[in-house]
């Protein structure tokens, strides 16, 4: 097995033979093709009517090669990585089955099964060929969210439904737009079949327009540089990644490497936990991992098919091994996923229902992270807060209004891990989304609801050299009845767990509190606040009902749909990040910040830091100040 | 309805002969994922050199019913 010629090492000519270009008029066709997705993803954003389109930014945008080709996924839009991931093997296996030979200038075909394209069935594939000299030399695609597309729940996300067909409709590879023109047989399946369908249908019309831009983009491409050079710089950029990615792996000490992640439980009850096992074994420029052990597909619908088990696998090793990896085909080209068919991240049909797959196959990322962190050591990444805590909540106001929030209200949002750069960032999305944080004003326009906190828990972030991201604390009142579903799945163990000797980050829970007497007061957050809550999820102490690591564990779906009265607080706590590095050589100074902003209690700055801090950081924070020789004398005792 | 294995483990079949690359005689046969979709594979499971590689069924271990039309 021969290893390809460096790229920065072949010859001018040699380059221009492989990739029908030279170098500089290859880069500069590739930076315009990624100026397409941008503009595509920028034009959808701008006139999407779907909130969770224009509040979380839930799609992406791919420019895929020709058959003949492989399809290779050669530049993807700045976004949803989840899609991206699965976008390069949902083209390919989409235009196999409905065949390449049956496609047309002006088509868009379409296909949502998680089976065939990767994620869930509300995540609708949208895929627009672009002829050149009578055959197809691209594809130009996008992957949206919908808000609903049918199934035993409104908007879909709950882990609850047993099956695919409790999941939704699953449509798979038919034209939307054959020649341009609305294909009303297609059109009707969908809206007879989801909710909402007024929403979806000027953001399908949109998609139209961005793919129809987006093939004009590749054309004018085509027709400045030529055909060979397009379609030699696609394969430039899958080789970039490829090569990259290899030299990442080459720097991992060749071994066998084991990690895990656990799930806690899925929607059917909690006498079952999930666990995702790893085996990554590594020699010289390649990369093989075995998910063999993890457990069964799931009884319900948290389970995520192997195109994202293949995502989460890139993602983990390009976080962990070198982020300026161009995300394309090319990442994979040296990795090999083994996986029996049949586990939590390999699910088959039509039992291994497939709807909160970012969770299942998050924990593939966790577990990678497990694996290899210590084996990095200073390049070893803490983790993140693991789940979404996804809620949705729906209802109808008393004027008569059906009303919906998907995505808004729960622990969506949160923090991530350390690494050896810094600390880490406290209110973001899971490592593998790249989504957006739906502004306040809009939740509160959309729903009847008013958000009362969305702010940094204090002493939450995992300690260390640097600090963990801290978690995120949430509390939202319902304005009228409502049924919510809530799905937090990482409250056993923490997922923010530490790097190259940080700590963990503790593990968060949700609450309900009944309305109140004294509802114009802020809930407090202090622990004997929850003895008057309803826990939703968590671990928590059986009297005090605050978070607990010995505490009770509490199961999100013992109550399938939490059915709540108008004056109801939901609370939200996610998991915090984990910490990177010793917490004893973090800088005092720094320590100090950390108090006077509220990340670290004076009392946490001792404890976890041994940093002793005096002052009033709530009624004199530019008093605050560092007791040098307390410091010292406490450090030296640890 | 499918049956439910308790934490299942790919199956690699073992595949007679040595390695060419590093000589090992462990070379076993079974499916893997990576660019280009699914692949059968007949692997050094000492060196990871692959000996065969050739494209699998498209969706893996799923069938379409709707394949057999």
């Amino acid at each position: 097995m021969t290893e390809p010629a460096r790229l920065r090492e072949i010859s001018d000519d040699e380059f221009t033979a492989a990739y029908g270009s030279d170098r500089f008029t290859s880069a500069v066709i590739l930076n315009r093709l990624r100026y397409a997705v941008e503009h595509m993803s920028t034009g959808f954003m701008r006139e999407a009517f779907s909130p969770i389109i224009r509040d979380w930014y839930d799609f992406a945008c791919t420019i895929s090669g020709p058959p003949e080709r492989g399809y290779p996924m050669a530049v993807v839009s700045n976004s949803l990585v989840v899609f991206l991931g699965t976008l390069g093997d949902a083209v390919r296996n989409a235009v196999e089955e409905f065949g390449p030979e049956n496609l047309s200038p002006g088509d868009v075909l379409i296909c949502n099964d998680p089976y065939r394209g990767g994620t869930h069935v509300n995540d609708v594939c949208f895929i627009r060929p672009v002829f050149a000299g009578g055959k197809i030399v691209s594809f130009v695609n996008m992957r949206a969210h919908q808000l609903d597309m049918g199934g035993t729940v409104p908007g879909g996300f709950s882990a609850t439904k047993s099956n695919v067909y409790e999941n939704g409709l699953v449509i798979p590879p038919v034209l939307l737009w054959s020649r341009d023109q609305p294909v009303r047989s297609t059109f009707s399946l969908i809206f007879d079949n989801t909710r909402w369908g007024g929403m979806l249908l000027p953001d399908f019309k949109s998609i139209h327009q961005q793919l129809k831009l987006g093939e004009q983009l590749v054309l004018e491409n085509i027709e400045r540089y030529g055909l060979d050079a397009y379609l030699g710089t696609l394969t430039y950029a899958c080789d970039t990644s490829a090569e990259r990615m290899r030299d990442a792996i080459a720097l991992v000490p060749d071994g066998d490497y084991t990690g895990s992640a656990l799930i806690d439980a899925d929607g059917l009850d909690d006498t079952v936990d999930y666990t995702v096992r790893v085996t990554l074994r590594k020699r010289g420029q390649h990369i093989e991992v075995d998910l063999s052990g993890t457990s069964p597909q799931a009884r319900t619908c948290i389970n995520c098919g192997v195109l994202d088990a293949k995502t989460a696998v890139g993602v983990a090793l390009t976080m962990l091994l070198d982020p300026e990896v161009p995300f394309t085909s090319g990442t994979w080209r040296t990795i090999d996923l083994a996986t029996p068919p049949g586990t939590l991240v390999s699910s088959l049909p039509p039992d291994g229902g497939i709807m909160m797959f970012w969770e299942a196959s998050g924990a593939v990322v966790s577990a990678i992270f497990d694996a290899l962190n210590p084996v990095l050591g200073e390049k070893g990444v803490a983790g993140d807060y693991g789940s979404t805590n996804t809620h949705n909540a729906s209802g109808v106001t008393a004027g008569g209004t059906p009303w919906t929030s998907a995505t808004q209200c729960g622990g969506e949002h949160g923090p991530w891990g350390a690494t050896k750069e810094g600390d880490g960032d406290s209110y973001t999305v899971l490592f593998f989304l790249n989504n957006l944080d739906p502004a306040t004003e809009t939740i509160e326009h959309d729903a009847p609801l008013v958000m009362l906190r969305k702010e940094h828990a204090i002493d939450t972030g995992g300690a260390g050299e640097f600090r963990g991201g801290a978690a995120n604390l949430k509390d939202t009142l319902w304005l009228s009845a409502a049924s919510h579903y809530l799905s937090p799945f990482r409250t056993k163990v923490p997922s923010g767990v530490g790097a190259n000797g940080g700590k963990a980050g503790p593990n968060g829970a949700m609450w309900f509190f009944p309305p109140r007497e004294d509802a114009r007061e802020l809930l407090g957050t202090s622990a004997e606040v929850y003895a008057g809550s309803i826990p939703v999820a968590g671990v928590l102490d059986p009297d005090s009902k605050a978070p607990d690591p010995e505490g009770v564990y509490h199961y999100f779906a013992s109550r399938p749909v939490w059915r709540t009265e108008p004056g109801t607080v939901l609370r939200c706590l996610t998991n915090g990040g984990g910490g990177w590095g010793d917490p004893l050589a973090r800088d005092p100074e720094r320590v100090l910040a950390d108090v006077r902003n509220a990340y670290v209690s004076v009392e946490g700055a001792a404890r976890d830091y041994g940093v002793v801090v005096i002052g009033d950081p709530h009624h004199d924070p530019e008093g605050l100040r560092i007791d040098e020789q307390a410091t010292a004398e406490l450090r030296a005792r640890r | 309805m499918n049956k439910i294995q308790q934490n299942p483990v790919l199956e690699r079949i073992p595949v007679d002969g040595p390695c060419p690359r590093c000589g090992a005689e462990e070379l076993r046969r079974y499916p893997v994922v990576s660019e280009g979709g699914w692949f059968q594979v007949v692997k050094c499971q000492s060196c990871l050199y692959s000996v065969e590689r050739e494209p699998w069924s498209r969706l893996g271990p799923i069938q379409l019913l709707s394949d057999s039309l």
